[in-house]
């Protein structure tokens, strides 16, 4: 949606509140590629992927008549789909408690193959190692959200979100080691 | 012993032998961290996840969804359930109750009248 001015995305917006699944369907073709990069950025896992972002536009097309500002939509629905992710990574955190299976056994590295890089592989190892919430952050700025954008996202200030991403972003350094032995 | 001692050049050069190609560039990556490059080659590899028809089947999962009665909906007809259930169990407790009351009282009716006709004086 990058090349589509905001008048435009807000009218598309408020048609597809109004029902419209023809909007409904040009929303999610639109974002459904940055919807996917951030699911990745946040789960690490390709096998999610799909799943998460489904949930994700089901969600945006249910709760869509919710929604007061038109003019607001993508903040929403990267809030949208930082709480699935949120939620799914709980979820998963909650099994692990009643399920006799190890860490290991749910985190299955990729398959050789599956990420092309050597670059991109240290970059999925290195935000791994972060909190979900540091994820979520550096994702949305990678995005292009603003910091007062992110700051209504995560419900905190812009002074927090500043302080948090240095932080987020000193840690992403120190594990992205593009070598790293997995 | 000298800098250009053979010794030290010997252990410079089996030093270095240990370093692998690129390292360098491994150690700029390192120090910079992922660059947008990187970012975006996680984006593509994302949108690579999804498979043909994405939008057509989360359409079709969400007019399902819809479809479906809501958690609220749901939990009114379990509430409702249970209340009719209850009101028919106190229902039927209480007719038996009331017809074992009648049986009994019968009973002690017809247990007074024979002691009345064994020895009216008692009563």
């Amino acid at each position: 949606m990058e090349s589509t001015s905001p008048n435009a995305l807000a009218d598309l917006v408020r048609r597809a509140q109004k029902g419209d699944e023809i909007a409904q369907r040009d929303l999610i073709v639109s974002y459904q590629h940055r919807i996917a990069g951030f699911v990745y950025a946040m789960t690490g896992r390709s096998d999610y992927v799909e799943d998460l972002a489904q949930q994700v536009f089901i969600k945006m097309i249910r709760a869509l008549d919710r929604l007061q500002a038109p003019a607001q939509f993508e903040s929403w629905l990267f809030r949208l789909a930082r709480n699935t992710c949120i939620d799914q990574l709980r979820r998963q955190k909650l099994r692990r408690i009643f399920l006799p299976f190890g860490e290991e056994h749910e985190n299955i590295p990729e398959p050789a193959g599956a990420v092309d890089t050597e670059e991109l592989d240290a970059l999925r190892h290195a935000l791994a190692q972060l909190r979900p919430q540091d994820r979520a952050l550096l994702a949305l700025v990678q995005e292009g959200r603003s910091h007062a954008e992110i700051a209504e996202i995560l419900s905190t200030s812009v002074a927090a979100v500043k302080a948090r991403l240095h932080r987020a972003r000193e840690h992403l350094r120190e594990h992205y080691q593009p070598d790293h032995e997995t | 012993m000298k800098p250009d001692d053979p010794a030290w050049r010997a252990l410079n050069d089996h030093a270095s032998a240990q370093l692998r190609g690129g390292f360098a560039d491994r150690v700029l990556r390192a120090a910079h961290g992922p660059q947008a490059e990187t970012w975006r080659q996680l984006h593509v590899h994302a949108a690579r996840q999804l498979r043909t028809g994405f939008a057509e089947r989360v359409l079709r999962a969400a007019r399902a969804a819809a479809d479906m009665p809501s958690l609220a909906s749901q939990f009114a007809l379990s509430a409702a359930t249970a209340a009719v259930c209850l009101g028919a169990v106190l229902f039927l407790h209480n007719r038996s109750a009331e017809q074992a009351d009648a049986r009994n009282l019968a009973e002690w009716r017809q247990i007074v009248a024979a002691v009345e006709e064994i020895d009216p004086t008692r009563l």
